[in-house]
């Protein structure tokens, strides 16, 4: 065997190892987060606030509530932003501005997520004068934007140039050909993309950390502070007491699976909604 | 005789150009959304600028009692971390990105690319609590072997705890790696078939089409990944965070507790109470936010023109 086939074969051997590494460091940190985390898993840790200081027992089932409010309200405000900008740089596909959009919103999603913490409370915040889910909402908003602008314009550039230039030759205005034909043709892929974004923002805690700072209590009041999954991990896990420590790895897991039940969602029942149609 | 337009045709206008605002409008706002960030930061930092002006980049002392702020033990801090993470993960994520596009096939190469995914999509403060309670633990063992090994009476004594820069390089090395990994591998993917073909029709064994066709083909659009990579793994906060130890000083050793600009602001921000304290923080945050987005717009032109060539 020459010393070039002996090559061949050991760098083939090299890139499947560490292919085979990749799998390996993920299934070991799986492997921690569902041991380490079902193990404290009960109904209490669903549905109770956590207990007082001193007691045991308790749950996080105010950081469940907020992760779902923070979610769902950033994901509202960021939407009509996130998909016209999208639309407005897949219409003007070219030009200069559409370009300048487009990179602008790569750039935005390069932005440390402790940045926009720390803008998310100068501009809040500090402003009025008090933490409140809202403003972390907000904050989240700003990373929720870019990603879905960059997925709508992905998707939209999808749809077949021919059946746009059919609606434009029956006499439709841009805007009706954006809305009944491009978006209904693209709703599934904006709705997957909606999706892929929530679950991004739903793990974040940087922007949390400062905006909605965390609360002991069940709160529906987006004007208050609020806890939330991520926020309630990183708190537990950074104190001494080995029953909170417990507490974070099981909130860990129900993050996990709520992130992957999203990303599931989009992958797969926008699949079966698109055969459907078909 | 002229035609009246019909109260369909006016709201179809009105409904046209409430479309064209709508479009404009958001496009506007992503746009100034950079300038809103960059001048929201240089205005409440202000009081940081006063009291220290330019030199605040290169002060190495960090001290919130005698309320002295310098941002070097930071950025030594960010660059170390950053690069070191880098420096490990690449070759792996350059064997994995050739593996899935040259190796495997389709059938092998659809669940590991699934994998990477879901390791990408892992949220940050998760790998931080991974790191904390059984990286850390791992580094702390492995620090103590090392001490012994050099013969370190002080690091056998000091570096019992495991975190530390040591720590933090390698959960970023860990975190980046998908990342890096499917990024290489979309540029791996428009290397043409021809080219490697044509090698391959010549008697080169796979491994050197690799090397001699298809890795000069994407020279450009690599480096960019890179950079990319790099600038996820400058501005990562909450696992870093959790493990790198806040500390304060220029760190000596790998094994040194440090902070990163992120990891400082995440550690610090609710603790500070002075004016200047806090402005010195936001500081770090307008020089991360600053790093970040000339990172992220060098890397978008790099390969911007990879794929142009």
């Amino acid at each position: 065997m020459t010393a070039r086939k002996l090559k061949n074969s050991l760098m083939g051997f090299l890139v499947a190892a560490s292919a085979g590494l990749l799998i390996a460091v993920l299934a070991v940190i799986v492997w921690h987060i569902f041991i380490s985390g079902v193990r404290y898993l009960n109904w209490d840790f669903f549905t109770k606030a956590p207990a007082p200081f001193g007691e045991s027992g308790g749950g996080v089932f105010n950081a469940i509530v907020g992760t779902f409010l923070i979610t769902l309200v950033a994901a509202a405000i960021g939407t009509p932003f996130g998909m016209f900008a999208g639309i407005y740089v897949a219409e003007h596909r070219g030009q200069r501005f559409a370009d300048i959009v487009r990179l602008c919103a790569d750039a935005l999603q390069g932005i440390p997520s402790i940045v926009i913490g720390i803008f998310g409370y100068t501009f809040l915040v500090a402003r009025f004068r008090s933490y409140s889910a809202l403003s972390a909402s907000v904050a989240l908003a700003f990373m929720f934007v870019p990603t879905t602008a960059r997925v709508t314009e992905e998707v939209l550039n999808l749809v077949p140039s021919g059946l746009k230039e059919a609606a434009y030759a029956l006499g439709a205005r841009r805007s009706s050909v954006v809305w009944n034909v491009s978006i209904k043709t693209a709703a599934a892929g904006i709705t997957s993309g909606l999706l892929t974004s929530m679950a991004r923002i739903a793990g974040e805690t940087a922007p949390l950390l400062f905006t909605a700072f965390g609360s002991r209590y069940i709160e529906w009041n987006m004007l208050r502070p609020m806890s939330a999954l991520p926020l309630q991990i990183y708190i537990y896990a950074s104190s001494p007491y080995p029953a909170l420590q417990q507490q974070a790895w099981s909130a860990a897991f129900v993050l996990v699976l709520l992130i992957l039940l999203l990303q599931f969602g989009a992958k797969h029942l926008i699949a079966r909604v698109l055969r459907v149609k078909a | 005789m002229a035609v009246q337009p019909s109260r369909s045709d006016r709201r179809e206008l009105v409904r046209e150009r409430a479309f064209t605002a709508a479009g404009l409008t958001a496009a506007v706002a992503l746009v100034t959304t950079i300038v809103l960030f960059l001048v929201q930061l240089f205005i409440t930092s202000r009081a940081s600028r006063a009291a220290f002006g330019i030199p605040f980049l290169w002060r190495s002392e960090w001290n919130p009692v005698t309320e002295q702020f310098g941002a070097l033990p930071m950025i030594i801090g960010t660059l170390i971390t950053g690069f070191g993470a880098l420096l490990i993960s690449t070759p792996f994520a350059l064997g994995i990105a050739i593996f899935l596009a040259d190796y495997a096939g389709k059938k092998a190469a659809e669940p590991v690319k699934y994998l990477i995914g879901l390791l990408g999509g892992l949220p940050s403060v998760i790998f931080g609590l991974w790191g904390l309670f059984v990286l850390v633990p791992i580094v702390s063992r492995f620090e103590v072997w090392f001490g012994k090994l050099v013969g370190s009476e002080a690091l056998v004594a000091s570096g019992t705890t495991g975190v530390g820069l040591l720590a933090a390089i390698l959960l970023l090395a860990i975190m980046i790696l998908p990342f890096s990994a499917s990024l290489i591998l979309e540029s791996l993917l428009v290397v043409p078939m021809e080219l490697k073909e044509g090698a391959l029709a010549l008697g080169a064994t796979k491994w050197d089409t690799i090397q001699n066709v298809e890795l000069p083909y994407v020279r450009r659009s690599m480096v960019g990944a890179l950079v990319l990579s790099l600038g996820r793994a400058l501005g990562e906060t909450m696992a870093v965070t959790m493990v790198i130890g806040n500390g304060m000083r220029l760190p000596h050793s790998l094994f040194d507790p440090a902070n990163t600009l992120a990891s400082a602001i995440a550690n610090q921000f609710l603790e500070a109470t002075s004016p200047v304290y806090i402005a010195s923080l936001i500081q770090l945050a307008l020089i991360l936010f600053v790093i970040a987005i000339v990172i992220n717009i060098a890397a978008r032109v790099i390969l911007r023109r990879g794929v142009q060539q």
